[in-house]
């Protein structure tokens, strides 16, 4: 578990949304650079998926603090000079082609983002094809696939078929509450989990 | 009614009847959540089941006929697909229309509602759905007053009126022609759910829970006499069979123990008890996992509720709501579309020998069954259940 000492950390990975913008205006004007500004604000995302993790966090939380993280993001993206400096990596995300449902794809790419990442969400009902495309267009060394119904786990595998087949050297994340070590071996995934706060840890091993 | 049929409607009502009761029937039940695997057992795509209402209410006689079950949930189809075209409603994808024909139907979530309609919906709430919500969620009403606005009007609530005609003549079918019973005969939802599903959608539910509690408190009011309203209202005065509530954001991890007990709980309470008040009972429809929250449903009265199990630990659920409730569920959908069929015949097996002894307990699948379902393993479970399920 991180131990947070940074004042912004602490209000983020207290939900203190209100303290969170002062602060971030405040360390703006006295000049700190954004990217640490955005570095304390991932230390106290990151905290708060370990809490999600261990069950002291819910989903209310985690969703208010992503909400958080984006107000405060809003003031800070515009002025990272360069865009994309100081990313972890690219990552690209999307529900399987079938499948409309994005709650639970929002709520992991909301934490990759809030711990770093470039993330490129495709969005919903995503045909394999547009992840290969997207794969390769970003050198993205993840892919990360949600599925919510269980009559889209056929679709979820023949997403995860294609890019394989496609000779990409990415790895394949598939996520969603039904997901099990079974399915990841019939579909032929590298990773899998039915919990959101998984996905920043294995990214961590992807991209370590 | 032929009389075989009737006599066959009978047994299978006294069977289900009994076991809600918590009394210990001839055999247990088994009553299954049957919705898009009726209409590719019957043949139909799932475009034909969600626009033509005819083959919707066909595919549950073929259903009937080769299926020895002892309570059904109705036409795989809820909707109606031609009537939500008819208003153009946004918030639902149907297959022929924006999904391929053979894919499940799905529901677009979308903060309808926004913060700043909780004063206008606390204040009058059938006047807001009307003036703001619907044209909001529909494009054909999206200009109130238009020609188009009032004829879509017309058109929805016709549509509703045949649709429910249509449905009203199955049921008579079913019965008299099959032995078919409901599993149900009214339909309700938790406050909480009508307003963070329909209303304001997750993250609009989840920030107002920090942001402007007490509207959200003061909506929950307002929802709670009419949740019982619709509930009466859709139970067309029947009284035998349970009300259906399917339960969503109150199941685990959602929100922490504190919102739950503040903001989940308190109302549906209210609305199972007036039900039960009225002498009718609630199909407790728990989806997900319930499994912290079970201490707090036993203070519900006595054979108020079937508490549906989906991912709820089963043994929890037992020791904690059984010998007060009728248990059902809950043979995992995975199992039921990827597993075989003696698996699924070991997992009714256990399920008889751990819950169902003492009576009080149906056999049903963990969630609602869809296309994926495979047809060797639905037989599994009631056959497995005719076998091993005899008192």
């Amino acid at each position: 578990m991180v131990n947070l000492t940074d004042e912004l950390s602490i209000a983020i990975a207290e939900l203190d949304g209100d303290k969170v913008m002062a602060l971030v205006k405040e360390r703006l004007q006295a000049g700190v650079k954004p990217l640490e500004i955005v570095k304390k604000l991932q230390d106290g995302m990151t905290r708060v998926g370990e809490l999600f993790e261990t069950g002291e966090f819910f989903l209310s939380e985690l969703i208010n603090c992503g909400e958080i993280m984006k107000g405060a993001m809003a003031e800070l993206e515009p002025i990272l000079a360069g865009g994309g400096q100081g990313y972890r990596g690219n990552i690209v995300i999307g529900t399987v082609k079938g499948d409309i449902h994005d709650l639970g794809k929002n709520i992991v790419v909301m934490l990759l983002k809030g711990t770093g990442y470039n993330v490129i969400d495709l969005g919903v009902d995503v045909a394999p094809e547009r992840f290969i495309e997207a794969v390769k267009e970003n050198n993205a060394p993840l892919l990360a696939l949600s599925v919510l119904l269980t009559s889209c786990l056929d679709s979820m595998k023949e997403a995860v078929t294609k890019v394989k087949e496609s000779g990409l050297d990415v790895k394949v994340l598939i996520g969603g509450p039904i997901i099990d070590d079974n399915f990841r071996e019939y579909c032929g995934a590298d990773f899998s989990s039915n919990i959101a706060s998984e996905g920043v840890k294995i990214a961590e091993k992807v991209f370590a | 009614m032929a009389d075989d049929k009737l006599k066959l409607y009978e047994e299978r009502k006294k069977r289900f009847l009994a076991a809600m009761n918590l009394e210990k029937p001839d055999k247990v039940p088994v009553r299954l959540s049957l919705s898009e695997f009726v209409a590719k057992h019957a043949g139909y795509t799932l475009q034909e089941i969600y626009y033509d209402l005819e083959k919707n209410i066909d595919s549950i006689n073929k259903l009937l006929t080769d299926f020895d079950l002892d309570a059904i949930t109705g036409a795989p189809s809820l909707w109606w697909a031609g009537l939500h075209d008819a208003v153009g409603a946004k918030y639902l994808k149907f297959a022929g229309r924006e999904l391929d024909p053979n894919t499940q139907f799905q529901y677009h979530e979308e903060a309808y509602m926004l913060p700043e309609d909780y004063d206008a919906f606390i204040e009058n709430p059938t006047e807001w759905i009307l003036n703001t919500f619907l044209p909001r969620l529909h494009e054909e009403l999206s200009e109130p007053g238009s020609y188009r606005a009032n004829l879509s009007l017309i058109k929805g609530a016709a549509g509703m009126a045949m649709q429910q005609g249509m449905n009203k003549k199955a049921w008579a079918t079913w019965a008299a022609e099959y032995g078919g019973v409901p599993a149900f005969t009214a339909m309700s939802k938790a406050p909480f759910d009508t307003l963070a599903d329909t209303l304001r959608g997750l993250t609009g539910i989840m920030l107002d829970l920090y942001q402007r509690p007490e509207k959200v408190k003061a909506a929950l009011e307002v929802l709670i006499p009419h949740n019982i309203f619709y509930g009466m209202a859709t139970s067309g005065g029947e009284m035998e069979f349970p009300l259906f509530m399917p339960l969503h954001r109150g199941s685990f991890p959602f929100l922490n123990p504190k919102q739950w007990a503040e903001f989940y709980w308190p109302s549906l309470k209210q609305v199972i008890e007036a039900f039960w008040s009225k002498g009718k009972r609630t199909l407790f429809f728990a989806e997900g996992n319930w499994t912290p929250y079970l201490e707090s449903i036993a203070e519900l009265p006595e054979k108020s509720i079937v508490f549906h199990v989906d991912m709820t630990d089963m043994a929890q659920a037992k020791k904690i709501l059984g010998g007060r409730f009728c248990l059902s569920g809950n043979v995992p959908n995975m199992m039921l579309a990827y597993g075989k069929p003696e698996e699924v015949r070991d997992y009714v097996k256990r399920l008889i020998d751990e819950y169902a002894g003492d009576g009080g307990f149906i056999i049903d699948a963990a969630a609602v069954i869809q296309g994926d379902a495979r047809e060797e393993n639905i037989r599994a479970i009631i056959e497995t259940a005719r076998e091993y399920g005899v008192y």
